[in-house]
């Protein structure tokens, strides 16, 4: 324990819990306090009194729910297949993770329209034969996409469980007498189960936050998040009670849900004493040709939205009607020379945000495991709590907390690269805590023994050996950081648009070539830094996941 | 330097680990402190390092009070269980880390470096990373960079624990050939008895953060003081005795179904009871009874034939049971089932204080 005051770690901690409280703590507070007394009539009355408000929450319920279910159907049976039997084509598979990370949901929206919508590919296609689809705006295309975008959650935390999962349990179960089938259900699935259901509360609460889909596709339908976008740009923050209000009803459910998570995980955590995996067996014949073709399947649809807006964003358009088959270059043209500026804002504002984020994490992290005091349980705590909150809560609490008053940040710069940072600083913290575990105490030790100050240690001793954890820390925080859309929209100003704004603006104008080529810069500006990291200085980038 | 730790007390929260510890470790001397794992001894050591502060009483390097100096200007070298060595730098740039710290830099610490690595005969790894060398090469480097900066005392967490049987004695040789040389004080923790007795000037045998007995090796293993010192150093047939003075400095010592003689280290304290101690060693098996020696009847219940030694469990009557280990040509002669003749010298039969 270093509570003394004179530890320099004390004062560190002290700095890292006034910017955590100011931060988020306060921006949260402002959220649910003005919900209670802000400007008007209260907004729980309002939002009591509003069928619409009502219906939204009910609807969002709804989706969430279907998709959470959906989700889990087609990634518990991937992930069952991948880790117990191999397979032609396996290896596309393991692209999963990748796919979820690269791709940004609002280009993933605009690559289901372009297939899927009324000027859609398919759509067209199909009409030629006489088939009508159902619209893809409303019910069937936000259930449709959020499914086949969140199972990947699903499959990675249910492929980590069966990994980790002792075969010999499975074996033991065999040798006492239990066929091979039953043993598999009797014996694998409750210790899995509560990964399973872990990774289903994960989806739940991230389809109930979801923007950039929502807006999309809702079209007349209200959901939450998308009311109290509306509400959020209709008042500003004039009138904040209610967009307080609603962003207040996501950070209940989503607090009904972690209460839920944190249920189960207590209840159902086995130790597995000793773990041995299983070796994946062949499949051959038909039945590994049919898992294969479905698997297959699952992954073409999730690479569905690269290979279509790299088609889009060559594709010659008038307005908003594409010209399929006709390529141009102008598009292309319009992101790096006409108006550049959404790219030259990502780049900055996300570049900022990562060496911020990285850093805070690295220290606090460094605070919280290897420095623990008073203080640290509290800024563990609280840095958490990003994690709980939506873009679109986050970019309310924000815009409630910093417009005008004594720290006015709202129409800056500074106040999207402060929503960048709060939103994705605790994935930092927790690859940094998980990586200074691994790190034993005696390495500073040594080095204090030796003579040198603990503070220099850190530099000299401790610092080299987190740096490769530390850098891909960065390239994460910067791939979802680029990405961000939902809590940048409501604190961004004219002139600051980010390239996943400018994507989102374009959809919503109709101009799908022109948002096709910004996509498509953005996913290379996501994807550039894995491949240099990956190829170049060989970091295992998805080792922390 | 000497160390001298006066009334030394540590906490852990409201718990007392280490009360009132006072011990003088004199210079150039290689003491160890030895004890199972919670007895204290790493707690004492990383309180001597500075790594943990002391609650209350004083430690003095050759008078010099250091109680409340940070570890780093302590000038201590310290060698850890798990070696420590930095994982991104070389071996080299490991050995001279210490140097650099001083202001010590160029061809002059370049110099030092590749000495200290010669010493522990790793002067053609310098090149390498820590992760490219075997367990016992990294202790040997971990050795060679306490070592370099000349501390005025050297610190030893269990450094040879995580070495295989070989290499822990190799090791071994390796430190204690540096320690006499350089004639530094050295503070060694262990918990392998053997170990302790091989290296050691002075003994500490540490139980709930008291010193149990302090001497030299052989004190420790021919005149263990407490049942716990008995036990844990070496192994011993331990029985609690009724005691009655007998002629000679001898007392007798009566275990029920046995009557043995026995010579009295009770150290002043006179009490109708106490522990007769017997080294299995000290238990000499043959056919017949021998002349000059007490000799008790006994039968061979299971034996553990060892290569260099035989181990027998022998019954000598009521509940006892006695471990004799016998040495030299034929030691495996004797079968379970076997009437043998156990002979014991009065001399090597001890009674302690119970």
């Amino acid at each position: 324990m270093t509570g003394s005051l004179r530890s320099p770690w004390f004062w560190l901690s002290l700095a890292a819990l006034a910017l955590l409280g100011l931060f988020v703590l306060y921006p949260l507070a402002n959220i649910l306090s003005a919900s209670v007394i802000g400007p008007g009539e209260s907004g729980w009355r309002r939002l009591l009194a509003s069928p619409k408000y009502l219906e939204a929450i009910r609807n969002t319920l709804v989706l969430a729910t279907s998709v959470t279910c959906i989700a889990t159907l087609i990634g518990v049976p991937l992930a069952y297949v991948t880790a117990r039997y191999s397979f032609p084509g396996k290896g596309l598979i393991a692209l999963l993770p990748l796919i979820t990370l690269v791709i940004p949901e609002v280009i993933a929206a605009q690559t289901w329209l372009m297939m899927l919508g009324n000027n859609g590919l398919i759509t067209r296609f199909l009409r030629d034969f006489g088939i009508r689809l159902p619209s893809f705006y409303g019910w069937f295309g936000l259930i449709t996409s959020m499914s086949f975008i969140y199972y990947t959650y699903v499959y990675i935390g249910v492929v980590a469980a069966i990994g980790k999962f002792d075969a010999q349990l499975e074996e033991a179960a065999q040798s006492l007498g239990t066929a091979p089938v039953m043993s598999r259900l009797r014996v694998m699935l409750p210790v899995i189960l509560p990964a399973i259901l872990a990774s289903a509360l994960l989806v739940f609460t991230m389809a109930v936050g979801n923007f950039a889909i929502s807006m999309i596709l809702s079209h007349r339908l209200p959901l939450l998040s998308v009311v109290t976008y509306q509400a959020a740009v209709a008042e500003g923050a004039r009138d904040i009670t209610m967009q307080s209000t609603l962003a207040s009803v996501s950070v209940l459910i989503v607090m009904a849900v972690l209460f839920l998570n944190r249920r189960i995980v207590k209840r159902g955590r086995y130790e597995i004493v000793q773990g041995r995996g299983a070796r994946p067996r062949p499949l051959r014949g038909l039945r590994g040709l049919a898992v294969a073709a479905s698997a297959g399947l699952v992954v073409v649809i999730s690479l569905l939205p690269l290979i279509s807006i790299m088609l889009g964003a060559f594709t010659a358009s008038r307005g908003p009607v594409m010209q399929w088959g006709t390529w141009t270059l102008d598009n292309m043209l319009r992101v790096f020379v006409t108006a550049p500026q959404p790219m030259v804002n990502s780049l900055l504002y996300a570049g900022t945000a990562t060496v911020i984020s990285t850093g805070f994490s690295a220290v606090v992290s460094y605070l919280v495991v290897k420095k623990p005091n008073l203080l640290t349980p509290f800024v563990d705590y609280i840095a958490a709590i990003p994690l709980a909150l939506s873009g679109t809560v986050l970019g309310v609490g924000l815009l409630a907390t910093f417009h005008g008053g004594w720290l006015p940040l709202s129409g800056t710069a500074s106040i999207i690269v402060l929503a960048y940072v709060v939103r994705r600083m605790p994935f930092g913290m927790r690859n940094g805590q998980a990586t200074l575990q691994n790190i034993p105490n005696s390495l500073e030790e040594a080095s204090i023994s030796l003579g040198v100050p603990p503070v220099q240690s850190f530099f000299r001793v401790v610092l080299p050996v987190m740096l490769p954890a530390i850098a891909s820390a960065a390239i994460l925080t910067w791939t979802t950081t680029v990405a961000e859309l939902s809590a940048s929209i409501l604190v961004y100003s004219g002139g600051r648009e980010t390239l996943p704004i400018q994507v989102f603006r374009l959809i919503d104008s109709g101009l799908m070539a022109y948002a096709s080529a910004y996509g498509l810069v953005l996913v290379a500006v996501i994807l550039l830094p894995i491949i240099v990291a990956s190829k170049v200085f060989r970091i295992d980038v998805f080792s922390s996941r | 330097m000497s160390i001298d730790i006066e009334n030394l007390t540590v906490t852990y929260g409201q718990e007392k680990v280490i009360s009132g510890l006072t011990l003088n470790i004199p210079e150039g001397c290689f003491f160890t402190l030895l004890g199972p794992s919670g007895c204290g001894k790493t707690t004492l050591l990383r309180t001597i390092a500075g790594f943990i502060p002391a609650a209350g009483g004083a430690i003095r390097f050759s008078g010099q009070d250091v109680t409340k100096l940070p570890p780093h200007r302590r000038a201590i070298g310290m060698v850890f269980q798990d070696y420590a060595l930095f994982p991104d730098k070389t071996v080299n740039q490991n050995v001279a880390y210490g140097l650099r710290a001083r202001g010590e830099t160029g061809a002059a610490a370049a110099r030092k470096v590749a000495q200290a690595l010669e010493r522990v005969a790793l002067g053609h790894l310098g090149d390498r990373h820590p992760a490219a060398l075997s367990g016992g090469q990294r202790q040997r480097v971990a050795l060679a960079r306490a070592m370099v900066i000349k501390p005025a005392v050297l610190l030893m967490d269990e450094p040879l624990s995580n070495l295989d049987a070989k290499l822990r004695i190799q090791i071994r040789e390796t430190i204690a050939e540096l320690q006499r040389e350089a004639n530094i004080t050295t503070v060694f923790v262990t918990h392998d008895q053997e170990e302790a007795l091989a290296m050691s000037d002075l003994i500490g045998v540490l139980n709930r953060g008291a010193v149990e007995q302090l001497g030299s090796p052989q004190a420790i293993y021919a005149r263990p003081r407490t049942g716990y010192v008995a036990d844990f150093v070496g192994s011993a047939n331990r029985f609690v005795a009724r005691l009655t003075p007998a002629q000679g400095g001898l007392i007798e010592a009566d275990l029920g179904p046995v009557r043995l003689f026995a010579t009295d280290a009770r150290e002043g304290a006179v009490c109708a009871e106490g522990l007769l101690v017997i080294r299995p060693e000290n238990l000499h098996l043959s056919r017949a009874p021998r002349v000059g020696m007490q000799n008790l009847p006994a039968r061979v219940r299971s034996r553990q034939y060892l290569g260099s030694r035989t181990s027998y469990r022998l019954d000598i009557g009521g509940d006892l049971n006695l471990v004799a280990d016998a040495h030299g040509p034929g030691h495996d002669g004797f079968m379970p089932g076997d009437q043998v003749n156990v002979a014991v010298d009065p001399a090597q039969a001890q009674v302690i204080a119970a």
